[in-house]
């Protein structure tokens, strides 16, 4: 077996976990709809599973937005931190400059 | 005379009594560069995002650093970062941050660290109520780097310097900077 | 089948079940792409999700099944991409530092210690040579649709896959001695 196989053997295509497009699709609901056509009983069916899927999705997109959140939270005090430090350390060396100088 | 000292007089008074959040920085004036930047980093998270964030941190943050992280988070309101990281020199000009040192130059804001040299400014803010820090903003300019940090809220600047190994003594706080010069 | 219907628009704006079905169609793709990019599999749903919602506002202008499909490449490959540089600042690992792969028992081609193995190294390549080794060995592009697919010069394209295999085989021989 060569790498070129074990490669495509190991990057094969899977499935993201299930209910996922039911999730994407709840998700498009907070967007106007654009035209119905679809007969009346069809469509208010979709909408009372799409009400069931709405629930569950809005709370996973939820646990999502808090991951994202904590992502951009840890992010952004990193970067304060780092310019807070790059800061400190250009103070320190301009007054060991200035001590030699004097 | 007299008019223009009642006048002063409300204005102070009026100052006083401005909510904390008209006294949040805005971070204003460079939303054309991110089509400058080869890499650009736009936070902005408000006090809820931040609930959000500390609680996620809480469940998935099993090491020391997310624990510090949390920590650091308890105490504020709201975060803004904006950075921009660019091919080449001269990409942004120094007068595209005047709308946000404006902001900076207001009463409650004090500039307690300021360096400048070959073409880079850093220069550290905080604002204070009832001796208490309530805000902190970093103003870092290079000549292929901007970057701007906005925080509202209590932070423990000792604490963000020591944050993820960067193995650096602590910033002294304004009130211990003579001390440090002195050693 | 959705991709033998007519016209894009037309069908599928109209109809949120018939774009459930769309997403269907597609999502192991997207959501492999940025699993295998990230290794994270929980941002790569959230970071799929994102390119199916944004598919839904853009499916007025596209044109035809390949059409989707060559614009949700784009999407993901770009997504996955500028996410990587927003997290530039954590500490990274270069393959370079990756540790050896332990030794596995059994060299046959479908051990999943290797395959572990081999996703943890490519999820460890720089940015954009990690999604031209996704795009060639997930979606079996070959390089004149892999630099299309990224908008990116042919030539880069061959440079990354030869450096990226490269740096997989010396990784790999030093403890196995996987061939070619």
């Amino acid at each position: 077996m060569n790498l070129d196989d074990e490669l495509r053997a190991a990057l094969r295509r899977e499935d993201p976990s299930p209910g996922f497009a039911q999730r994407v699709v709840a998700r498009t609901q907070s967007r106007p709809a654009r035209k119905f056509w679809l007969p009346r009983l069809i469509w208010a069916t979709a909408l009372a599973a799409m009400l069931v899927f709405g629930f569950v999705g809005a709370f996973e997109y939820r646990q999502m937005k808090a991951e994202r959140a904590g992502r951009d939270a840890v992010l952004a005090l990193r970067i304060a931190a780092e310019k807070l430090n790059m800061t400190r350390d250009r103070v320190l060396r301009r007054e060991s400059a200035d001590s030699r100088e004097n | 005379m007299r008019r223009l000292f009642l006048i002063l007089l409300v204005a102070a008074w009026t100052a006083a009594l401005l909510p904390a959040q008209l006294l949040q920085l805005r971070i204003t004036g460079l939303d054309g560069l991110a089509s400058k930047a080869k890499e650009t980093v736009d936070i902005t998270l408000d006090s809820n995002l931040l609930q959000m964030a500390g609680g996620f941190l809480a469940g998935n943050g099993k090491d020391k650093d997310a624990k510090d992280i949390k920590a650091l988070l308890a105490g504020l309101k709201a975060i803004t970062v904006r950075s921009y990281e660019f091919k080449e020199d001269g990409q942004y000009r120094i007068e595209d941050l005047e709308p946000i040192r404006a902001q900076l130059r207001t009463p409650g804001w004090s500039k307690i660290v300021s360096t400048q040299s070959k073409g880079e400014i850093s220069e550290i803010y905080t604002r204070t109520e009832q001796g208490k820090m309530v805000g902190f903003a970093i103003i870092a300019a290079e000549p292929r780097e901007l970057t701007v940090v906005a925080i509202e809220g209590s932070i423990d600047l000792n604490d963000l310097s020591k944050l993820k190994g960067l193995g650096v003594p602590a910033i002294p706080i304004p009130d211990q900077g003579k001390k440090g010069k002195q050693e | 089948m959705l991709t033998q219907a007519a016209a894009i628009p037309e069908m599928l704006t109209d109809d949120r079940e018939r774009f459930a079905e769309l997403v269907r169609e597609h999502q192991a793709m997207v959501f492999s792409m940025a699993c295998r990019y990230l290794r994270n599999r929980s941002l790569a749903e959230e970071i799929a999700q994102d390119v199916f919602l944004q598919l839904y506002r853009k499916l007025p202008s596209l044109e035809s099944p390949e059409h989707v499909l060559h614009w949700l490449r784009w999407v993901t490959a770009h997504r996955l991409i500028d996410h990587s540089r927003q997290q530039k600042r954590r500490p990274q690992s270069p393959l370079e530092d990756a540790p050896e792969p332990a030794a596995a028992d059994s060299m046959d081609g479908a051990d999943p210690l290797l395959a572990h193995t081999l996703r943890e190294l490519v999820a460890a390549l720089p940015e954009n040579a990690r999604v031209v080794m996704i795009l060639r060995y997930q979606e079996d592009l070959d390089p004149m649709d892999i630099a299309q697919a990224l908008d990116m010069p042919l030539a880069t394209v061959k440079s990354h896959l030869q450096r990226s295999l490269a740096l997989l085989r010396d990784k790999l021989s030093r403890k196995r001695g996987v061939g070619k």
